[in-house]
């Protein structure tokens, strides 16, 4: 795995300091055992699906008439590249992303802050309120969200009659997609990640806030200058685990496909063009090649995340 | 809740402080967000108690509300489970399913976590580094990103379509072991540790003796947050169990009451003798969410107790 590259980087933050003693060997012997049932599904579930994932890259797409497939170099990652719709669909994710990621940050932040400011059962109940959405993840949060966008039926039907759009099929036009997945993505997300930024929030000591108020500055100004700057680390670690979120996002763009009477386009997503490739073309060396560029995109953000957002690190690396 | 109720109570904690301008516009905004994020979520669960001949004809008044009844729901449930060839019963068969792949993968993922946790937090070895590493980024990727590779692995030794596969791949949970390593970090001291050794107890017997036995919050936890995930997984049953309508679970099952809607699909929809309208949909989903709530409910205090979340992913 490539997180074996990553390992020199940091070593030398570990060295076992003070009073550690020299590994002994039936330690050693203990940890693998007692980790050995992990790694096996580590090795199942991640490392053989890589492996084999990248061998399969390199092979040719099998036909008919070559039903082996055989060794192919590269041909498989020009071929995915070069297709007329790769740079669409990360072109599409940019744009919900850039729709999406400010009004996340913005919201989270913004909730986290309030509930901050508020003490007492009413910022506990209203991050609760805020939570619920969060508990109708996947399929149980586009449900939901069908029966927002579809006009007919919808509880903002206001919102679509003003908009000129009276059946679903208006509703997806490509002008709106992004925002309606943006919509999607941020409903589901938003109170979980004030749940997690506010309990950030709930570990810094209190002291310093007290101190700013002490200053004069009034709730608003605490919040401005002194909170926000120390949360800095969850708003990273947010930012960067939304982003690998968005690259990977599949199953909101493939159902909105599904039910917008082909207003929206097949591939919209990376992800759906790896889907297309190996369940629409038959074409598994693509697949396997598209999704070691995703891999790539992504294990680099996880990379990112665990080594800079400041939030892992000092705990782990001792 | 409602705004008036919410200010009173707010009001009752906190006495001493007038009502300013910055605090009213506080109060105001999350008032406001709250009810942007019930208003949908009420009308949808209403929907699930409501008919399509109300739906249709628009007499249900504000969100549907009037149109809720018991009857409704009942017959929604008739609907639902007459889906399928010979005379239905698949809606039933997809929750069965969902219900063996969650907890099977629940019950491998805190069997493998925990033992993996304990070694990386408590115990000094060789390789403890690079795994909690592993298990660090693997934790920070969406696990979309490994579906295709899986597949490919899966069809390569013919087991797609089956459900045994979905259920160990479900059982890798490196969140869990993060969560478990966080415990016995915060949960067992050193001192415990060296204690069970100066007893003569071997790291297993320690795992097993010492650990597990103070573990009940872990377990509590990563039960959780795996069978949530499990339940909510939909990318990757839709690639290994999609060929199998019998093994689907109910993620992709609810996937296929979609595509089989005449809301959506007129003429696909038009050859089925059960139409699955937006009641019929809400009300499936809202099923889906039973089990979660359960889970929710049964781990709350677990979930609650000390600032998880925070400690999570902080």
């Amino acid at each position: 795995m490539t997180a074996t590259t990553t390992l020199p980087a940091v070593a030398p933050a570990v060295r076992p300091r003070g009073r550690r003693h020299r590994l002994s060997s039936r330690e050693t012997v203990g940890g693998w055992l007692l980790s050995a049932p992990y790694i096996l599904l580590f090795l199942a579930a991640a490392a053989i699906p890589i492996v084999f994932a990248v061998w399969k890259s390199l092979q040719k797409p099998s036909t008919i008439l070559r039903p082996q497939g055989g060794f192919g170099g590269l041909d498989a990652y020009k071929s995915a590249v070069t297709d007329y719709r790769f740079w669409d669909t990360f072109k599409n994710i940019g744009i919900v992303m850039a729709v999406w990621l400010p009004i996340m940050l913005i919201g989270v932040i913004g909730l986290a802050l309030l509930i901050h400011a508020s003490p007492g059962r009413f910022g506990s109940v209203m991050r609760f309120v805020y939570y619920i959405p969060g508990a109708l993840s996947g399929i149980a949060n586009f449900m939901l969200w069908v029966y927002l966008i579809n006009p007919s039926i919808s509880p903002i039907s206001w919102l679509w009659t003003t908009l000129g759009e009276t059946t679903i099929k208006d509703a997806t036009n490509p002008f709106n997609v992004p925002f309606i997945l943006a919509a999607m993505l941020f409903f589901q997300g938003v109170g979980t990640w004030v749940v997690i930024v506010n309990g950030g929030l709930n570990g810094l000591p209190e002291e310093v806030f007290e101190a700013g108020s002490l200053d004069g500055a009034n709730a608003w100004q605490v919040a401005w200058h002194v909170k926000l700057p120390m949360i800095r680390p969850w708003i990273g670690y947010a930012a960067l685990m939304n982003i690998a979120y968005g690259f990977q996002l599949f199953m909101e763009p493939y159902l909105l496909q599904q039910v917008s009477a082909g207003a929206m386009q097949t591939e919209y997503t990376p992800t759906q063009l790896t889907f297309a490739f190996a369940f629409t073309n038959r074409n598994l060396p693509a697949a396997a090649a598209m999704s070691v560029i995703l891999l790539v995109v992504t294990l680099a953000i996880g990379v990112l995340t665990v080594f800079r957002s400041g939030l892992f690190g000092e705990k782990e690396a001792r | 809740m409602s705004a008036p109720d919410v200010v009173t109570q707010h009001r009752a904690h906190v006495v001493q402080r007038p009502w300013s301008a910055g605090r009213t516009a506080r109060v105001a905004v999350m008032v406001i967000a709250a009810a942007l994020v019930l208003y949908p979520i009420i009308g949808f669960v209403a929907m699930a108690f409501r008919s399509q001949t109300g739906v249709q004809e628009g007499t249900d008044g504000f969100l549907g509300l009037a149109g809720v009844s018991i009857q409704h729901a009942i017959d929604n449930w008739k609907t639902l489970t007459a889906y399928g060839p010979r005379g239905g019963g698949l809606f039933q068969r997809w929750l069965l399913n969902s219900v063996i792949v969650s907890v099977s993968g629940a019950v491998l993922a805190v069997v493998t976590a925990l033992p993996a946790g304990f070694a990386m937090a408590r115990l000094r070895w060789r390789g403890r580094r690079f795994w909690l590493i592993v298990t660090l980024i693997a934790m920070a990727m969406p696990n979309t990103v490994l579906v295709i590779p899986i597949f490919l692995q899966v069809d390569a030794i013919g087991a797609v379509g089956q459900l045994w596969p979905v259920a160990v791949l479900m059982g890798f949970f490196p969140f869990g072991v993060y969560l478990s390593y966080i415990h016995f970090m915060t949960a067992m001291p050193h001192e415990l540790v060296e204690a069970a050794r100066v007893d003569g107890l071997g790291e297993g017997g320690t795992f097993f003796r010492v650990a597990l036995p103070i573990s009940k919050q872990a377990v509590a936890l990563v039960t959780f947050f795996s069978f949530v995930a499990n339940w909510t997984n939909f990318f990757l049953p839709l690639t290994l169990l999609t060929s199998s309508q019998q093994n689907k679970t109910l993620s992709i099952g609810l996937q296929e009451f979609i595509g089989a809607s005449p809301l959506f699909n007129p003429t696909s929809a038009a050859g089925l003798t059960v139409k699955l309208w937006m009641p019929e949909l809400a009300f499936a989903t809202f099923i889906s969410m039973l089990p979660l709530l359960v889970v929710f409910i049964a781990a709350q205090r677990f979930l609650i107790r000390g600032q998880t979340v925070g400690a999570v992913k902080g």
